[in-house]
């Protein structure tokens, strides 16, 4: 369970002014949301990557900034994170950043082949050949693999909470139905907890339970995909179709 | 408008205003860094106290800021040793015993040339690289990421860099010291055939027991005070590459700066 209380931040503006949104264990959830509107610094709160400046984030009712000395390391080893630009380490090759993924109280109980093999498993869930990549450098790979790699690393854990940021885009339609069925996967199967920041609108309704759409700073829409589709909200719509998301440029002012 | 605008309702008038502005920004932007820094250092430390410090990342940076220094070390002492003499040569030969110039090399050399030089050049071999290192993982997310899989950044690049400063900057300065006195007294021998008795005699006549101490005391506080600075730095990188560049820029300086406040503050504390 992953509960944002009044989560205020601000750069120079305000980014997010106060969101409020609970993620139930098991649930997979999807949150929308134009460009710019701090979806990835909400996300990144849940791991106090960037600590806001009022509000809280619960980790299965532990508490990431009040919880005391100890809980944000638990706090990160039991949630996975998928960055959106994979952000993997530049200096270690594909297995050494796998291997990154791992708990270091799970590694020291591990052998070295133990490693290896959750690597490797880590890599084919991700539609990846083990055998041809885990000793190459980031730098040697194209932007849909190094993406992979990262949910690869994000995942070898085992962690309770996955926490995906657009993990889909920028890959081709055979690799984002393979992102696409891993999640749905994990979540049926090992009812691992998702939270889903993504643009694919259609994807993110046909996969989760419910979802959300951020929108200057606060939470515009929350409810079920069914009910999303129903809205008749003006910016709610314009996610769903091309016509709509025309009149939106209107609605929004972003020109 | 105004509202935002702290000066407009506030006593102090407008041209003490003027001078009081710039020094409160001054000593916000040293406050700022000043608390960061003493936040790094107690998580390095506290690293430290729990032993999360990995004995062989600290060797490895010795061996990066200490070993791979050593050629350019050399160099630069030499051609200290080498100034020094000829510059001794030319002001004093014919007013004073040549023997002083044995003195004037060693004194200069041990006390301030190869500490300080030494610093210098490693600010640009190994602070540059830090600042620029870490700031790319900052700027790219690693540094996040590091985070994120649970693994402390402070513990797995900080802290072993900071140590390894403090180890790797006193053997640098004393190989430093004896280059630069064996380069100055080659240099004293072929341009003022003062001979390598004379030049030992005349440094042992003014040399002071805790000279050399000196020296490396100096060299652990510039190896404590350059990865400090740069990693420092490294870790508040902002805006893309291009602020990779201004931070390691802006890095250099400082610590240049440090490196000369500190060396001015010795002789008053120290001797
Ligand atoms: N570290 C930071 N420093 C300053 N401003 C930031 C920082 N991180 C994010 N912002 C600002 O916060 C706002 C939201 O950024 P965020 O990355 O969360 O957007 P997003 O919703 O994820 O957009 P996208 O869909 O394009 O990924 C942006 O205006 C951005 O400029
Ligand atoms: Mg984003």
């Amino acid at each position: 369970m992953i509960e944002y209380k009044g989560v205020y931040k601000a750069f120079d503006e305000p980014v997010l002014s106060g969101v409020d949104l609970l993620v139930e264990s098991g649930e997979m959830f999807a949150l929308f949301g134009p460009s710019g509107t701090g979806k990835s610094v909400l996300l990144k709160t849940t791991l106090a990557l960037i600590v806001p400046d009022m509000g809280d984030v619960c980790i299965d009712g532990q508490s990431a900034y009040y919880g005391g000395r100890g809980t944000l390391e638990q706090i990160r080893e039991k949630v996975g994170y998928v960055f959106q630009y994979a952000a993997l380490f530049d200096s270690l090759n594909v297995f050494e950043n796998i291997r990154m993924g791992l708990p270091k109280s799970t590694l020291t109980r591990m052998t070295e082949k133990e490693v290896a093999h959750k690597a490797w498993e880590a890599l084919e869930l991700v539609n990846l050949e083990p055998r041809l990549i885990l000793s190459k450098l980031p730098d040697e790979l194209s932007g849909g693999m190094k993406k992979r790699v990262g949910i690869a690393r994000a995942i070898v854990g085992r962690p309770e909470i996955l926490l995906w940021d657009e993990p889909t885009t920028g890959l081709d339609p055979v690799n984002t139905a393979a992102v696409e069925r891993l999640i749905t996967q994990l979540s049926e199967e090992l009812q691992v907890t998702s939270l889903l920041v993504t643009h694919d609108v259609e994807g993110g309704l046909e996969m989760c339970d419910r979802v959300a759409m951020l929108e200057g700073g606060r939470l515009r829409f929350c409810g079920t995909p069914e009910e999303f589709k129903d809205s008749d909200d003006p910016v709610v719509q314009a996610f769903q179709d091309r016509a709509a998301a025309y009149a939106a440029l209107d609605v929004l002012d972003v020109r | 408008m105004n509202g935002n605008n702290p000066s407009a309702n506030t006593a102090i008038p407008l041209p003490l205003q003027a001078v009081l502005a710039p020094i409160g920004r001054v000593a916000h932007t040293v406050a700022e860094h000043a608390g960061e820094i003493a936040i790094l250092l107690w998580s390095v430390g506290r690293a430290y106290t729990e032993f999360r410090v990995s004995g062989r990342e600290i060797a490895r940076q010795v061996y990066i800021m200490g070993v791979q220094s050593i050629p350019i070390v050399m160099v630069t002492a030499g051609l200290a040793g080498i100034v020094t003499s000829q510059q001794g040569g030319y002001q004093f030969t014919g007013s004073i015993p040549l023997y002083v110039m044995g003195s004037v090399v060693t004194e200069s050399v041990v006390l301030e040339m190869g500490p300080v030089l030494t610093a210098i050049v490693l600010v640009g071999r190994v602070g540059a690289r830090i600042t620029a290192e870490l700031g790319t993982m900052k700027v790219s997310e690693q540094i996040d990421a590091l985070y994120s899989v649970g693994r402390d950044p402070v513990e797995m690049l900080a802290a072993p860099k900071i140590l390894a400063g403090i180890i790797a900057l006193p053997l640098l300065v004393g190989i430093a010291n004896l280059f630069g006195i064996l380069a100055g007294m080659y240099t004293a021998q072929l341009t003022m055939g003062l001979g390598y008795e004379s030049f030992f005699y005349g440094a042992r006549l003014f040399w002071h027991s805790w000279d050399l101490l000196y020296s490396i005391l100096k060299a652990v506080a510039f190896g404590f005070a350059i990865p400090t600075i740069a990693i420092h730095m490294g870790l508040r990188t902002g805006g893309g590459a291009a602020g990779v560049g201004l931070q390691t820029t802006q890095s250099v300086m400082f610590m240049t700066l440090t490196i000369l406040i500190i060396d001015a503050m010795f002789p008053p504390l120290f001797l």
